[in-house]
């Protein structure tokens, strides 16, 4: 079994879900962001990070509001209040605080280290003017989110090649947490981003329902069938298998894993494999999607929703597609209005996820009246839909709907000061991002996976996704978002 | 309850039973016609 891809072990009973931790912390971000409504600016003193060739003068708070404090200064705060608030929430997940706030420390100090990296100009610069204004000869034009990529590939060398660090850092390495709190955020910046084109907007939910079709009725039956008839893999391993290739990674495997009843240790190895490829997938497909579809922004965004497995992975490679593809149309004076990129693959993502519980429910159901009928074993019950529901999706809604209310009703909204509050709230969302891609990098050990023999369950997984989900993904994306470009920058 | 391993995933052999082969059968049938179902509201409705 492999330890390094195993979920954090708790020292006690956790007293709330991931779930609920992840939208009490999303929502007080969001609520104290909305404070400056009122004129309190509660979230200024986050830390920033322009691109930069001087690095005394990259760090900055977020607002000028606290100029006084100083990049350094910006630094420490938001350290601090990150520590204190996720120690917080890892003492209700059951953990033992000091244990965590070590570890958040070092796993703080890398992956923000790895986000001031990537804004250095000679990776992140975009265009000629950029360079000249940085006096760069060259740039590899990654934009300060190639920081993403500098973290992911930080994890990765700890995780590969200091394992016992790696090991040391285990609680503070929850990918799945910093993810959620960042999509809970996100729903207010997605908000804020339609607000301003709503036919748009409404069109890409309605275009959000072909991707459910997709992921639970095209590619699991197709998936299932491969691992069942390709491979030989018994039922207990194909379901989750085919739920982690098809839905969305860690959570779909697990839930399926439940839903059939099978052996915890199942779908938790079926995990670790989804986070390997998904940070494959991370590292290659946004440069793909910028080397091929630059021109098609909203096809790209759609397939890193529908290709890249694991909420955190898929929204980190629609982060970076976006950027990457600014970046490029930038140099050929076309500056797309940022944010919908992200948008369109955050709500691909969230579309997919709300029906994991029907889709464990309807197994549940198939599994326990017809393939393993057990006498007396309980049978699948509606309560499982809920459940499995992934609450955490409560928190975007609430954020995302309360944050379209306030921009089309109010005059915050029409006057900017709900773009600059949410603006607040999304730099902390981005670092989130930043500890999300390097705790992925961490749980990623590839060695040690492979000794313990996943080199079938790899081969089902690799033939399955990059033999069908991926190019099915992308004729999905086409057929639905070709011909539409996000609204120019005014 | 035994605790599993990877050479256990393939190691016996279990033949697709009728339910499996239903459950494949409908999903991927349903799901290509509402998949064509919705690429012609996607043709009626255009997004923008």
């Amino acid at each position: 079994m492999s330890e390094a891809t195993l979920p954090v072990q708790a020292a006690a009973p956790p007293r709330l879900s991931e779930d609920l931790v992840a939208v009490g912390l999303g929502l007080a971000v969001f609520v104290l962001a909305l404070l400056s409504l009122a004129g309190a600016d509660a979230l200024g003193w986050l830390v920033t990070t322009s691109v930069w060739t001087d690095p005394s003068a990259a760090l900055a708070p977020i607002s000028k509001a606290y100029a006084s404090l100083g990049g350094a200064g910006a630094l420490l705060v938001t350290y601090l209040i990150l520590t204190a608030v996720l120690s917080a929430g890892a003492y209700l997940l059951g953990d033992e605080v000091r244990r965590f706030a070590l570890a958040f420390t070092a796993v703080f100090a890398i992956a923000y280290a790895s986000w001031f990296v990537g804004s250095w100009a000679y990776l992140a610069a975009v265009t000629p003017a950029d360079q000249a204004k940085f006096g760069v000869a060259w740039s590899l034009k990654l934009t300060n989110e190639g920081g993403y990529i500098v973290a992911l590939l930080a994890g990765l060398v700890i995780a590969n090649a200091f394992p016992t660090f790696a090991e040391r850092l285990r609680s503070a390495v929850r990918p799945e947490l910093y993810i959620k709190v960042a999509i809970v955020i996100l729903g207010a910046f997605i908000a804020v981003t339609m607000a301003s084109k709503l036919t748009l907007a409404s069109s890409l939910m309605l275009r959000g329902v072909a991707a459910i079709i997709e992921a639970y009725l095209i590619y699991w039956p197709v998936v299932y069938l491969i691992a069942r008839k390709g491979f030989g893999f018994s039922r207990e391993w194909a379901a989750p298998l085919a739920s982690g290739v098809s839905i969305c990674g860690v959570a779909a495997a697990i839930a399926t894993g439940g839903a059939i009843r099978a052996r915890p240790q199942v779908p938790i190895l079926v995990s670790s494999l989804v986070v390997v490829f998904a940070v494959i997938e991370v590292l290659v497909l946004p440069f793909i999607a910028q080397t091929f579809m630059s021109h098609e922004p909203l096809v790209a965004a759609a397939w890193m929703g529908l290709a890249v497995k694991t909420d955190g992975a898929a929204l980190a490679a629609g982060g970076i597609t976006q950027s990457l593809i600014q970046a490029k149309a930038a140099a050929e004076g076309i500056v797309y209005q940022p944010g919908w990129m992200l948008t369109v693959t955050a709500t691909v993502k969230v579309f997919i996820d709300v029906f994991i519980g029907v889709w464990a429910f309807i197994l549940a159901y198939i599994w326990t009246n017809h393939i393993n009928p057990q006498a007396g074993a309980q049978k699948a019950q509606f309560g499982e839909i809920w459940e499995r529901f992934p609450k955490f999706i409560l928190g975007f809604v609430a954020t995302f709907l309360i944050t379209l209310a306030l921009a089309l009703w109010t005059n915050a909204g029409s006057s900017g000061q709900l773009t600059a509050a949410i603006g607040e709230a999304n730099g902390l969302r981005v670092i989130f991002f930043v500890l999300t891609f390097f705790s992925i990098g961490v749980m990623s050990n590839f060695r040690q996976l492979w000794q313990e023999g996943f080199a079938k369950l790899a081969a089902v997984y690799l033939v399955s996704l990059f033999g069908f989900v991926v190019w099915v993904g992308f004729v999905i994306s086409w057929l639905f978002f070709a011909g539409v470009k996000p609204p120019l920058a005014s | 309850m035994p605790k599993p391993n990877l050479r256990e995933a393939t190691s016996t052999y279990e033949p697709l039973l009728p339910i499996e082969k239903k459950l494949i059968g409908w999903s991927l049938g349903t799901g290509l016609a509402l998949l064509v179902v919705l690429l012609v509201i996607n043709r009626l409705v255009p997004l923008g």
